[in-house]
């Protein structure tokens, strides 16, 4: 034991608390016990206390289910983070009281293998009982903070009325109002709050161009948008309303300040940068597996099912692995030490890790020479690979060639195509080995050349050819191991360690990245990380990486109603909000390159990226592209989740002449909707409709089903019907008269039309869709499921809204919390049953083609070692050097908190505050203790928080981890109607790192610090410096 | 910081694991778990009696407290306190840091420190091995909280009685699984009955590489670690800065 330290860390402990009831009073104690105790008692010992009443018991012997009556155990969807797990909730049916949350058998996010999905109710109950041991392999769960999700239930600061705001933006004061009202004033508009005029949504839905001179922008309908968070099982009912229905492009989900780094990286990587492909481990069968920027164990999507499967890989399974990450977590235990490692490195340099890798990988021919060498699919598939990539396809390398940059096609050569020049049926060229000589990618049976770099005759020309791997190669020998090793700070010869170990596995090796990867450089830190799964030709392979499993579609055009179409949709056109579309095609553009001078643009455009939640706000405060008129924010919080945009607009964002309408859609008042002008209370967890799917990592078809166990605590509309964002989407597009919804706003499989009246109009057809999708419906509902589950207050409905035939399917579905294709069909022999089939992209002419609108050059299309950047291109230590700020910042991910849920105050006690980490020697050099206040300043701004000195952060690295330093959601007491909640001082501690985020210091306008490329909000490696407070 | 908690964490740093041994004594089936003089007959067990038992693998443990949380929801466990905890640590072990994740929880000794030095007879071992508070004699004094050499105990002070983990007695026999077992993300929960040979529970402690926590103390507990004493007392020195799996797998 020795030089062994013990250090506490992680879950720090909470308040005070009683200890003992105190000795004074024990001998009088002692004699009423006694006197108690010989008292006559009848019936056993009162030995459980408070503990609950079992939902049901299990014959040990037999598995026989005796339900209690006074239960019901219903088959939802965990709402905690954005894994949407399915669960098993426990409702007491005479109080309607959530009594625990545990996991849902059938759902493979909570249990492996899970339960077979033609299993009853009834089973589903024995399935995780002691009957025969079976809920030790059949346990089914949730992880610590869904275990604490029904908290949420009795939050004091849940909203339940609607509100308007009194007074100034921000002055947390609120008036509550109708429904009716709330749907009246936002539809009419008018002078709302004594500050002038207001344009409702009945003014705003003008497709008139939103300026004729730059009609590229699109019409003003536009200038009306929608912030939400991810997919929770709703996020197509909201599309309907604002992009099928009023006809706006703005519709934008959270990705930009989550991950969105890493999935466009990948997407780069996978050969499509606005849908984003991307791929996971197969956990279940991996032998070795890289994680750079994610730890499975302790965070990222899905959460527990990551976990679950590295806790069996690494104890029963064959599964070693690295964690490379700034901060040790709980992705590493010294129980399981010889199978998997935490390496530190140095925030905001994945990228030179990766790079080092693939340099070494080349130079010692250590990649999948036959996988990468298959120009096209079916040589790749007589080549037994399960995938295949572009690492011959030619690169047009002509400095000054009209084409240069772009992939050679055939039409280049001259020959007739099919369809569109350089479309997608235009054929890559490569190089036939042996022969020399140019040919078409889809022509050759079998291999192409691998490295080309050479002059050919194209056209009448001769010019530069060079395959995508030579240009990768380039870009991984641009530097030494050594000098990679000096960037990331992992030895070179770990590197090198890795490397080969990485390839010592066949395909049965993976590199998984994520969050981690946001930083100033992020988009080409993930892409030089997942690159290098298609050196070893992993894709597709069983022990490799995979693609999701998929769902079974709900809202589309399904099998029974058509949830899609309608007549009078609209198809947005337009300009988004974020720019994500070439500058080059702007009035401005054109404006400015008459005048000489094209570059810069007003602000960074991004070309190659998805629709940015993270340039949302900035944007519209900014007025460019064009200034937006009403702002839906629908549970989302770019204030709390963007770093900087707290501190660039909160000033704008008060004034309304700059955006003149604000609407949250919340249960809860958070740091955004602060700023709102109207809150409209949403459903909350458990009292809500909603079909999600795994995001990835299950590799069987699946879909999550939520309905409502509870009564909405929620006012009612004049219909009676709970207040939810799908009750006011409905009475507020019947209110300004749109399509889509009210009388035959859709129509069964038959064409005929139906009324989208209601919430359960939608869902329950939805809920059809699925039982009916594939080959063969799921079966009936039996009364006996439906009377265990609790769902027998839906059933009039279900019936009154579906056909005869249909309504047990529905409730099948309903009743199991979601439909699941049976586990064992995941794999197809060696390979995964569900299978990505575009080309691996090692060189992405789509990121290679883009330009940076500020500088006017182009991007490199191949992975590269680059150091963080503001979006002129200047290094980020070109600004602020090591000098003035010698600390770097990151975010971490926490094991219990998320971003809403510090109201759970069981999950709080346990982990009451985020103390910020560093490493021993940095705090013994800036005389630090453990607990003392420190002040962490950056160019963005200061905040105070506590210091927990460890070893198992990085030198040079202060960690925060994500969730605490609220300054809503109870942190601060709102007054609502003359009633003051209360400040919930506790749910205002410790920090947020996102308040200490940075603006671009190369942007005049408000902005936040982004990623050049991808347009992420960069949250790791903020330049700061630390002292004590 | 709640006392529970802090001790709690005391524990952990005082606890001998370098006495750990292999095949530890507690593994005696039902049968040497006699109920205490002052106990009833527990009601709802059907014979031939089980002893109940935990393995926690610790290898599984991912530190989410899952179990935590689910114990405190299940059995109503007053503000700051817990029957069951992880206690999370980072050791520094010759340069090299890890993370330890440590479920604790009553361990149901067979030879029980607790149950002698309740002064009214309110604790006490029933016949499947669950140590359990009997809240109408208990009077609150914190004896047995005292006693517990595992800090495993706490005065629930919303009743003001001794509380604890009963592994959830009122589950087991319902037939189901205590809470934090049915919820364990990583699986590294085990329960079931060590009188049964078929057991997984039984299986795996007959292997003879579980350990008891403080062993020294010849509590006899019955929950049983796997993988804690080869991470916690291995010989660490000349641990290779460069790391490979396959070559340090044999090294381990």
């Amino acid at each position: 034991m020795d030089r062994r330290t013990i250090l506490k860390s992680g879950v720090a402990a909470g308040g005070l608390g009683l200890f003992a009831a105190g000795y004074a009073d024990t001998a009088r104690k002692v004699v009423d016990g006694v006197v108690d105790t010989l008292a006559p008692k009848a019936g056993a010992a009162n030995i459980h206390g408070a503990s609950l009443k079992p939902e049901y018991t299990v014959d040990p012997v037999t598995g026989a289910v005796t339900p209690d009556p006074g239960q019901q155990v219903s088959y939802v969807m965990c709402m905690g983070c954005t894994t949407y797990c399915g669960v098993r909730v426990r409702v007491d049916r005479d109080t309607g009281t959530v009594l625990r949350i545990a996991g849902n058998p059938y759902h493979p996010l909570s249990s492996d293998p899970p339960l077979a999905p033609d299993a009853s109710i009834r089973d589903s109950f024995a399935a995780v009982s002691r009957a025969g041991e079976r809920g030790l392999a059949g346990r089914s769960t949730t992880c610590g903070r869904g275990s604490a999700m029904l908290g949420w239930m009795t939050s004091p600061y849940r909203i339940t009325q609607p509100l308007k705001r009194v007074g100034r933006r921000g002055g947390g004061e609120w008036q509550p109002i109708s429904f009716e009202q709330m749907v009246r004033e936002i539809a009419d508009g008018g002078d709302l709050f004594g500050e002038g005029h207001v344009d409702g949504l009945r003014a705003l839905r003008s497709f008139d161009p939103i300026d004729p001179k730059a009609p590229e922008l699109g019409p003003k309908v536009n200038q009306v948008g929608l912030l939400s968070s991810t997919n929770e099982g709703r996020e197509n009912f909201a599309r309907r309303f604002v992009q099928k229905a009023f006809g706006s492009l703005n519709f934008i989900g959270h990705g930009g300040y989550c991950g969105g780094s890493y999935r466009s990286g990948s997407g780069a990587a996978m050969g499509n940068v606005k849908t984003l492909p991307h791929a996971k481990p197969d956990f279940a069968n991996c032998e070795f597996v890289i994680f750079c920027g994610t730890a499975p164990a302790n965070a990222g999507n899905p959460f527990k099912r990551q976990a679950a499967l590295l806790a069996k890989g690494r104890t029963e399974g064959k599964l070693n692995y690295v964690v490379v990450d700034p901060v040790i977590g709980h992705s590493d235990s010294l129980a399981s030490r010889h199978r998997g490692r935490w390496i530190p490195i140095r925030p905001a340099t994945d990228g030179a890790f990766a790079m080092a890798l693939a340099r070494w990988i080349i130079d010692n021919a250590r990649y999948d020479r036959t996988f990468l060498e298959q120009p096209n699919p079916k040589a790749a598939a007589a080549a037994g690979e399960a995938g295949w990539c572009n690492a011959t396809h030619l690169v047009i390398a002509e400095p000054g060639h009209p084409r240069d940059g772009f992939i050679l096609r055939g039409s280049d050569l001259g020959l007739a195509i099919e369809g569109d020049t350089y479309g997608d049926k235009d054929p890559y060229v490569v190089v036939e080995p042996g022969s020399g000589r140019l040919v078409l990618h889809g022509d050759l049976a079998g291999p192409a050349t691998l490295f080309v770099d050479g002059r050919f005759a194209v056209g009448d020309t001769e010019i530069r050819l060079r395959s995508s791997f030579d240009l990768y190669a380039e870009s991984a020998r641009r530097h030494t191991l050594d000098e990679y090793a000096d960037v990331c700070g992992i030895p070179a010869e770990t590197l090198a360690g890795l490397a080969e170990e990485f390839t010592s596995h066949g395909k049965k090796a993976a590199v998984n990245t994520h969050g981690g990867t946001m930083a100033g450089n992020g988009f080409y830190n993930a892409f030089a990380l997942v690159t290098l799964n298609t050196l070893i030709g992993n894709i597709n392979v069983k022990g490799g990486t995979m693609a999701p499993g998929g769902a079974f579609p709900a809202e589309g055009k399904g099998p029974r109603y058509d949830l899609d179409g309608f007549p009078g949709q609209v198809t947005p056109k337009g300009t988004p909000l974020s720019r994500n579309v070439p500058y080059e095609r702007s009035s401005e553009f054109k404006r400015k390159k008459e005048a000489g001078k094209p570059y810069p643009a007003e602000a960074p455009w991004y070309p190659a990226a998805p629709q940015l939640g993270s340039e949302w706000l900035t944007s519209a405060l900014n007025g460019y592209p064009y200034p937006m008129k009403a702002l839906f924010v629908w549970n989302a919080n770019p204030i709390y989740g963007i770093p900087g945009l707290k501190g660039a607009v909160s000033e704008a964002l008060k004034d309304p002449k700059r955006l003149p309408l604000i609407v949250s859609i919340d249960p809860f008042i958070n740091e955004t909707g602060a700023f709102a002008d109207y809150i409209l209370p949403d459903s909350l967890l458990f009292e809500t409709w909603g079909f999600a799917a795994p995001w990835h990592a299950v590799p069987s078809r699946t879909s999550t089903a939520r309905w409502p166990v509870v009564r909405s605590k929620n006012a009612a509309t004049a219909d009676g019907e709970p207040i939810t964002m799908e009750a006011f989407f409905i009475a507020l597009a019947k209110a300004i008269g749109l399509p889509g919804f009210g009388p035959n706003a859709m129509t069964d499989a038959a064409g005929a039309p139906l009324a989208l009246d209601r919430p359960t109009d939608w869902f329950f057809r939805a809920a059809a869709n699925v039982a009916f999708a594939g080959q063969k419906p799921v079966a009936d509902a039996t009364d006996e499921d439906i009377d265990l589950t609790g769902f027998g207050p839906h059933v009039e409905a279900l019936k009154a809204t579906l056909k005869p035939e249909e309504w047990r399917k529905a409730a099948h579905v309903f009743t199991r919390g979601g439909r699941y294709q049976p586990y064992g069909q995941a794999y197809d022999g060696d390979r995964m049953a569900q299978k990505f089939a575009p080309a691996l992209t090692l060189y992405n002419e789509q990121v290679a083609t883009a330009r940076n609108a500020v500088t006017g050059k182009r991007h490199s299309g191949v992975p590269q070692w680059t150091p963080p950047a503001f979006s002129d291109g200047t290094p980020m230590r070109q600004v602020y050097g090591e000098a003035d700020w010698p600390l770097l910042l990151i975010s971490q991910k926490s094991v219990l908190m998320g971003a809403y849920t510090i109201g759970l105050d069981r999950l709080r006690g346990l982990h009451p505050e985020n103390p910020v980490a560093l490493h021993a020697d940095d705090a013994a050099r800036l005389g630090i203790r453990n607990g003392d206040r420190v002040r962490i300043a950056t160019p963005g701004g200061e905040v105070v928080g506590t210091a927990l000195v460890r070893h198992g952060v990085m030198r040079g690295v202060v960690a925060v981890e994500h969730g605490f330093g609220h300054t809503e959601f109870g942190a601060r007491g709102h007054r609502i109607g003359g009633t003051r909640q209360p400040d919930g001082e506790a749910l205002a501690a410790g920090i947020n790192l996102n308040d200490v985020g940075l603006s671009d210091p190369t942007r005049k306008d408000l902005s936040v610090w982004l990623d050049p490329v991808a347009g992420s909000a960069v949250r790791q490696g903020l330049p700061a410096r630390l002292a004590r407070a | 910081m709640s006392e529970s908690r802090r001790n709690f964490l005391r524990a952990f740093g005082a606890m001998t694991v370098g006495a750990a041994v292999a095949a530890p004594a507690a593994a005696a089936p039902a049968a040497a778990a006699l109920p205490s003089s002052a106990a009833p007959a527990a009601a709802g067990t059907t014979a031939p009696s089980p002893r109940w038992a935990m393995v926690v693998d610790v290898g599984k443990c991912i530190g989410c407290q899952s179990c935590t949380m689910s114990c405190i929801y299940e059995n109503a466990v007053p503000e700051d306190s817990f029957r069951t905890i992880v206690s999370t640590y980072e050791v520094q072990e010759g340069g090299r840091t890890a993370m330890v994740m440590l479920p604790r929880l009553c361990n149901h000794c067979a030879d029980a420190p607790c149950i002698p030095v309740c002064p009214v007879g309110a604790t006490y071992q029933q016949a499947d091995g669950i140590v359990v508070v009997d809240a109408d004699r208990c009077v609150g004094c914190a004896y047995c909280v005292q006693a517990c050499p595992y800090d495993a105990r706490f005065i629930n002070h919303h009743t003001g009685k001794a509380d604890k983990c009963t592994f959830c007695a009122h589950r087991v026999e319902a037939g189901l699984m205590p809470a934090c077992v049915e919820t364990c993300v990583g699986g590294a929960r085990i329960f079931g009955d060590l009188a049964d040979p078929d057991s997984t529970v039984s299986k795996l402690v007959a292997k003879g590489d579980s350990k008891v926590l403080k062993p020294e103390l010849g509590t006899r507990p019955h929950v049983f670690y796997l993988g804690l004493d080869d991470r916690l007392t291995g010989k660490v020195e000349g641990e290779p800065t460069l790391w490979r799996p396959r070559a340090t797998e044999s090294h381990a």
